[in-house]
């Protein structure tokens, strides 16, 4: 089931979950997830890393495209220069995060032929960094790497590529069998020149667009979908229920929702958020188990660090980074009477006796959000006296404007990890950054995360290991965000369906090793 | 008659071009961000919109927008269905919700108008009651809890049915939410032309045919259902727009991708799509204005003073 439709099927154009999956399924990557979401060969075969750490070199497969043609190290060439060409929403994952030579340039105007990368031959392909980048084979399974052919793609009409089966090569396990943009259901089906074939075991996918978690938990019952995903108050039924609940997984979903606070002048009655202690006293006045527990109830996490669990572990030690939740429990805890010192503090230090801010929310981001903002407001005005927070809801995209306009108190908000690192959150909160949604500036955070994105910790992996802690420290310190939970999603998958692999980061579902009874 | 023809068509014509200018001025002031993205910098999103000339004076943006709106093109949406043109998905979109809607009407129309009649003609019996009754229930009860029942028994308990839309098999998946869909108009034609032919029934003018001897069939339908079927018209033609462009709660609930869940997605999706808006302003205008005209042109086949007052109108 898909909860949203199918947006585009162009890897420069995607930016939902879904499109993403459904490209997933019909192209490969250089490389891809294993079922713990660590990197394996896919399309290439191996790849070698040169002693400066900057130049990857990958050799690829024999793969067909379903045209019958090769796909070439050209195929990734044509497909990642139009990528920083045109400069859309994950153009940053080769920039900012991948740092392709060239592509931070290119997309401010400058030659496409410019980028880092080459086809030395067909099978060849090298791709050089500004400075190292630890989990770039990681980023190689995010579709926004994957190939394009060019001579497929220049022989298509402006604007039709990926538009229906015919408009669309696939050299993945499956290929695209019928699609149309804005199509409630879609399908995918085996691809026999698949280079692994072997191993798919599915004959296809059918894709349904439902409209309510109550019809889908229906037509699940009824046997019209194998895989459907419910909402949190229906999770409670199917625990009780002795069928359902033998159908139920819970995995996670990866992103986190928090509370942003606007720190300038402008907001806040002239700017009070900037006091630490009253952001403080809002965060540790917040029970987030209750919220996890009776408003969102479909297994997310509380969550009491900047950076959640679940998606970046250390590649030497196997860690989670986010493992332990009570590593900030000072800053960041359900404790009132803490929160109350805090407030106190606050309101010494502000010469005030009360505040009154204006929350700001989707209406249209599940149903839980309006429940999680409305607990939290009464948790907050409960715990801290003179606390007046008033709701205010909107679309999503008119929260984002509301927040990149800087023009807004507090904003319930959320994050999803694209890569598998904890800098993936971490990067947001530096000075200038346009996700730095609070204004927040701290010179010796900006130092640490330098250090670890371009500096002295590139090559020294525990290093940067820490000095991710430290600076995320900074950011729980000074509660420049407060972490509420991260989102999970329960599934009812049907009995002798089986091996579906679910990740947090990047690609949500993945049927590779997928089989049916 | 020509002349009133075509004094009604310019009218509709100047008419849909006022709207559509205060349609394009209104989105453009309009709350939101066409590219709500959390990923691109504020250079990139002003890149974004300087491609799509979202900076340039309103008034040249509209005569852009007029130039290839004339060349049937409504441009591509900017946070929905990225890269496809507008044009290849409201095709599929009214497609699905014209085929459906049109099935719904031609239900609601048939069985509305023989209830109706069967009502009229055994005024005060038991089948009159019958169809009263009916009619208040369908106009009472919302088409989607409807569909949601007969989902329940068709779909779910007994499989008849398909539990969602499936373009593939159309026939087959819409006959539960086209007779969900048609329950309303179903009901409001039957409730007026009972009503209408009950009072025309008993007019100086029936009686006067059914004095001269005419009875039957040809009484029915050359002198009552005549006369009675000018007010229905002016009730179906609005009913006709609202089925055709699909009704929002059951596309959602069946899975379908019609019109009116298009214009949700486009206003309170993940951004508000400026051209999908528009777009499909622009269509519901159009539909509206054109049945409108139908209707209006319609008055005049089945009503001859219509005509003739016209004529002297012009004259």
């Amino acid at each position: 089931m898909l909860g949203t439709n199918v947006m585009s099927l162009d890897t420069d154009l995607a930016t939902d979950g879904d499109s993403f999956e459904v490209i997933a399924d019909c192209i490969d990557g250089l490389m891809q997830m294993d079922a713990d979401g660590a990197a394996i060969p896919a399309l290439a075969e191996s790849f070698d890393l040169s002693d400066d750490g900057k130049t990857y070199t990958f050799h690829l497969r024999d793969a067909k495209w379903n045209n019958g043609t090769a796909v070439t190290a050209n195929d990734f060439v044509f497909a990642w220069r139009r990528i920083c060409k045109n400069a859309g929403e994950y153009a940053y994952m080769m920039s900012d995060i991948g740092n392709i030579k060239g592509a931070a340039e290119i997309m401010e105007g400058a030659d496409p032929t410019t980028l880092g990368v080459s086809a030395t031959d067909d099978k060849t392909f090298v791709v050089e960094l500004n400075v190292p980048v630890s989990f770039f084979p990681s980023l190689m399974y995010f579709p926004t790497f994957y190939p394009i052919n060019e001579e497929f793609y220049t022989g298509l009409a402006d604007g039709t590529y990926g538009t229906s089966a015919d408009t669309f090569l696939s050299c993945g396990a499956f290929m695209l069998e019928d699609y149309i943009p804005g199509t409630a259901n879609l399908s995918v089906k085996k691809n026999p020149d698949y280079w692994d074939a072997d191993k798919i075991q599915l004959p296809g996918i059918t894709y349904q667009v439902v409209g309510s978690s109550d019809s889908a938990l229906t037509a699940f019952k009824n046997g019209s979908l194998d895989v459907v995903m419910i909402s949190g108050n229906q999770v409670a039924a199917a625990k009780e229920d002795a069928e359902l609940s033998k159908n139920l997984t819970v995995t996670g979903a990866g992103y986190m929702w928090y509370l942003t606070f606007s720190q300038t002048e402008k907001n806040a009655q002239g700017g009070m958020l900037a006091n630490q202690n009253l952001r403080l006293a809002i965060s540790n006045a917040i029970d987030r188990e209750s919220l996890v527990d009776n408003y969102v109830m479909d297994g997310s996490l509380a969550t009491y660090t900047a950076v959640p669990p679940q998606f970046a572990a250390s590649s030497t030690t196997g860690e989670d980074f986010s493992a332990d939740q009570q590593k900030f429990a000072d800053f960041c805890s359900f404790d009132t009477a803490k929160a109350q010192k805090f407030y106190e503090d606050a309101k010494k230090e502000l010469g005030v006796d009360g505040f009154e801010f204006t929350m700001i929310y989707g209406n249209n981001e599940g149903d839980e959000v309006t429940k999680v903002a409305q607990a939290i407001k009464e948790q907050v005005e409960a715990a801290l006296s003179g606390m007046v927070i008033n709701l205010q809801a909107m679309t999503k995209a008119e929260r984002l404007d509301k927040m990149q306009n800087d023009n807004y108190d507090v904003a319930l908000t959320r994050w999803g990890p694209d890569y598998a690192d904890p800098m993936t959150y971490l990067g947001m909160w530096i000075t200038d950054n346009d996700n730095n949604y609070g204004f927040w500036s701290n010179a010796e955070y900006d130092k640490l995360i330098a250090d670890c994105v371009t500096g002295a910790y590139i090559s020294d992996y525990d290093a940067r290991w820490q000095a991710m802690y430290d600076a995320e420290t900074l950011v729980m310190q000074e509660a420049v965000i407060a972490p509420l939970y991260t989102k999970a999603n329960a599934n009812l998958i049907a009995a002798g369906v089986e091996g579906i692999d679910f990740h947090p980061v990047a690609l949500n579902r993945v049927y590779k090793t997928a089989t049916v009874a | 008659m020509a002349k009133y023809i075509l004094k009604r068509i310019g009218l509709a014509v100047a008419t849909l071009l006022l709207i559509i200018f205060v349609l394009f001025v209104l989105v453009r002031i309009m709350p939101g961000n066409p590219f709500p993205s959390e990923r691109m910098s504020a250079e990139q999103i002003a890149n974004k919109r300087a491609e799509m000339g979202l900076d340039d004076p309103i008034l040249v943006q509209f005569g852009r927008y007029m130039v290839n709106l004339a060349h049937g093109d409504f441009g591509k949406g900017t946070s929905l269905y990225y890269g496809a043109p507008i044009t290849t998905v409201l095709t599929t979109c009214i497609f699905n919700s014209f085929r459906i809607g049109g099935l719904a009407i031609l239900m609601g129309t048939t069985v509305g108008l023989i209830l109706g009649i069967t009502a009229a003609l055994n005024k005060g019996h038991f089948l009159d009651h019958f169809c009263t009754v009916f009619s208040i229930l369908g106009v009472c009860v919302p088409g989607y809890v409807f569909l949601i029942f007969l989902q329940y028994f068709f779909s779910y308990k007994m499989s008849v049915f398909p539990y969602f839309f499936d373009a593939s098999r159309f026939l087959y998946s819409s006959i539960l939410p086209a007779l969900s869909l048609s329950l309303f108009t179903m009901s409001t034609v039957a409730r007026f032309t009972r009503n209408e032919m009950v009072e025309v029934m008993d007019s100086d003018y029936v009686h006067l045919a059914e004095s001269k001897g005419m009875y039957g069939s040809k009484l029915v339908t050359r002198h009552i259902l005549r006369n009675a079927l000018i007010p229905i018209v002016t009730v179906l033609a609005p009913l006709v727009v609202d089925l055709l462009t699909g009704a929002l709660v059951i596309e959602k609930i069946y899975g379908i991708n019609g019109i009116g869940k298009l214009m949700v997605d486009a206003i309170a999706g993940e951004g508000v799509d400026y051209n999908y808006v528009l777009a499909l302003g622009i269509l519901y205008s159009a539909l509206y204005i054109g049945i409108m005209l139908v209707v209006d042109l319609l008055y005049g086949v089945l009503d001859p003073r219509i005509r003739v007052s016209a004529k002297e109108g012009d004259a």
